[in-house]
């Protein structure tokens, strides 16, 4: 089912992640030199032709995103997102402690792509105070034409969600919003409003420079370019690699030290994802991970150990979201609890008949009810654990597990 | 049969009647935006909507068994153009008014997400001309309108709608004085920068 269509650009690479890592302008300089004079088409058309997508989760095309905004005509409101609220994720915290001059030149090409007036960084407390002293020495030396201020993003996993980030900004508390309106029309203020992963801001800016045959080299035709994974779980070097899309799971797993002990299964795409089995030749791109209901998302990639329940841990992590939610919405306030609930019986062998059922039931429900796709993304998971551990539900319904034992 | 659909003809008028009654009741009850007659506010919503649909129910059964009657002579045109019946042309054209505003309220209820709340709020206050309308056509038109029990109904059908009516012209009922706050999870509440 894999390897066949593998790309020569689908391996582990480091690109963001090259070079010194002390995350000082004149290091920044020094490696990759001033961002070239490039006009708000130029950036645009080069966002397009290297197929640069949001690496926040969603993976929505980013020259669409810009040229949207810049046509709204109005001045525009540019928000870098590092509110990665996600316990199991770390690659924006890196990113913005590794390579913060990357961020911060993406985000003023995205401003000068979309005619932006204002630039705001919002990230979490503890990322701010090196943040602040990178944009005093990038102010020093004349780098940014927008002037960028600092946002605290609550330390919460709905955060990070494109409105709740711009009601942040706004000043209000960081929920999310309905998309009657979508904030590239009417976000901060009324104003259109871009809202990019820092990560995406940091490929922008390597795009600005080294252009799109270049960023297209890695990756695959479909899916081109590096993306940052932060690979957890049962490996021996937990942490943030990085990689061309489609690259093979056991490149990305032996990026991080490789498994730790025998491997079940692989949570991949963070607690919104799902689950995909530990096939090291399975690579990871939208198309291959489909089939389970996963993708890439945001790069959390989570390896589940053959002696660990399945059914435990995505229980774990659905009464983890449940407790996450913004408690606005009631299919969210009462159904996730319901759902974890019902998923923590299965798991902790409190069993009955028509458990299974009775998830599945739930989850329908809560689909597509919130004001965003948290109760979504929580049932999407839920599912996923029904389908991967199948086996495991049989046996945890008459009292045992396949893999505690 | 023939006398079958005539007796279903009268029959689902009058309880077409009691049910837009009951609708336009219940809609001020859900526009007042509390619990009312002792229902949560969800359930005024719900129990709003589903009586309006039963009603359109019984409203169709009203026209199409006097189209097939073979007594009342309701042709299709009727339907569409008010005020050209064979029989008592200006009652029977009330009834295709009322008939026709039911539909346009409808309609719109149905497109609500398509046309936007504005529309939809204009089209809808249609509803206070219809109500009345409706029941002018059942008094001027009804074969059993001197009979004491369509009065009584009828009576009592208008004190309900006229009390509704005066609690939504009353000074309590525009809007409620405190918008329940938004609250949402502690969690997400803003810090200063450090």
């Amino acid at each position: 089912m894999t390897g066949a269509t593998h790309a020569p650009g689908a391996t582990v690479e480091r690109r963001l992640l090259a070079g010194a890592s002390d995350g000082r302008l004149e290091t920044h300089l020094a490696e990759h030199g001033r961002m070239p004079a490039l006009d708000a088409g130029q950036i645009i058309g080069m966002a397009r032709d290297a197929g640069l997508t949001g690496r926040g989760g969603a993976g929505f095309p980013v020259w669409r995103k810009l040229s949207a905004v810049a046509a709204a005509g109005r001045p525009a409101v540019v928000i870098a997102n590092a509110a990665e609220g996600e316990p199991a994720s770390g690659k924006d915290k890196a990113l913005l402690a590794y390579r913060p001059n990357l961020i911060f030149d993406g985000l003023q090409l995205a401003a000068r792509a979309t005619g932006a007036r204002s630039a705001h960084l919002y990230a979490p407390q503890a990322a701010l105070g090196a943040a602040g002293r990178v944009l005093d020495a990038r102010r020093a030396a004349g780098l940014d034409a927008v002037p960028v201020t600092l946002q605290v993003a609550p330390d919460a996993f709905v955060a990070g969600e494109e409105s709740a980030v711009v009601a942040a900004v706004s000043g209000r508390a960081a929920a999310p919003a309905d998309k009657l309106i979508r904030v590239i029309e009417s976000g901060v203020d009324g104003a259109p409003t871009l809202v990019q992963n820092v990560e995406t801001l940091a490929h922008l800016a390597m795009i600005g420079r080294y252009g799109p045959r270049w960023f297209r080299a890695a990756g695959t035709p479909e899916e081109p370019g590096t993306f940052l994974a932060t690979v957890g779980g049962a490996v021996t070097a937990p942490g943030v690699v990085e990689a061309g899309y489609g690259v093979r799971l056991g490149d990305l797993l032996a990026a991080a030290g490789g498994p730790s002990s025998r491997l079940q299964a692989v949570l991949v795409g963070g607690y919104h994802g799902g689950w995909a089995p530990a096939d090291p030749a399975l690579p990871v791109s939208r198309a291959a991970l489909e089939p389970f209901g996963a993708a890439p998302g945001a790069g959390v990639v989570l390896a589940l150990p053959e002696q660990a329940c399945g059914l435990r841990e995505t229980a774990r992590i659905a009464g983890y979201l449940a407790d996450q939610s913004a408690g606005q919405c009631g299919p969210c306030i009462n159904g996730l609890p319901r759902i974890a609930a019902t998923l923590a019986d299965l798991a902790q062998h409190r069993a009955r008949p028509g458990l299974p059922a009775e998830v599945q039931r739930l989850a329908r429900l809560v689909s597509g009810r919130g004001a965003c796709r948290h109760p979504d993304g929580t049932a999407r998971l839920v599912l996923s654990g029904l389908r991967a551990f199948e086996a495991d539900v049989a046996a945890h319904l008459v009292g045992r597990c396949l893999a505690t034992r | 049969m023939t006398n079958a659909l005539w007796y279903f003809a009268r029959g689902s008028g009058v309880v077409s009647l009691v049910l837009l009654t009951v609708v336009v009741a219940l809609g001020v009850g859900a526009r007042s935006g509390r619990t009312a007659f002792g229902l949560p506010r969800f359930a005024v919503n719900l129990l709003h909507r589903n009586a309006a649909l039963l009603a359109v129910v019984f409203l169709v059964g009203h026209v199409v068994s006097l189209l097939l009657d073979s007594y009342a002579k309701l042709r299709i045109v009727d339907l569409l153009v008010p005020f050209i019946g064979n029989y008592r042309p200006f009652w029977q054209g009330l009834g295709t008014v009322a008939l026709e505003l039911v539909a346009a309220i409808v309609v719109t209820s149905l497109l609500r997400q398509r046309i936007g709340a504005r529309a939809w709020r204009a089209v809808h206050w249609l509803a206070y001309l219809c109500w009345p309308v409706a029941v002018a056509h059942g008094l001027g038109n009804g074969t059993d309108r001197s009979t004491w029990w369509l009065w009584a109904i009828t009576m009592t059908c208008a004190a309900a709608v006229a009390a509704a009516g005066a609690w939504r012209l009353s000074a309590g009922f525009a809007r409620l004085e405190h918008k329940t706050p938004r609250r949402v999870a502690r969690r997400l509440e803003l810090e200063e920068v450090r």
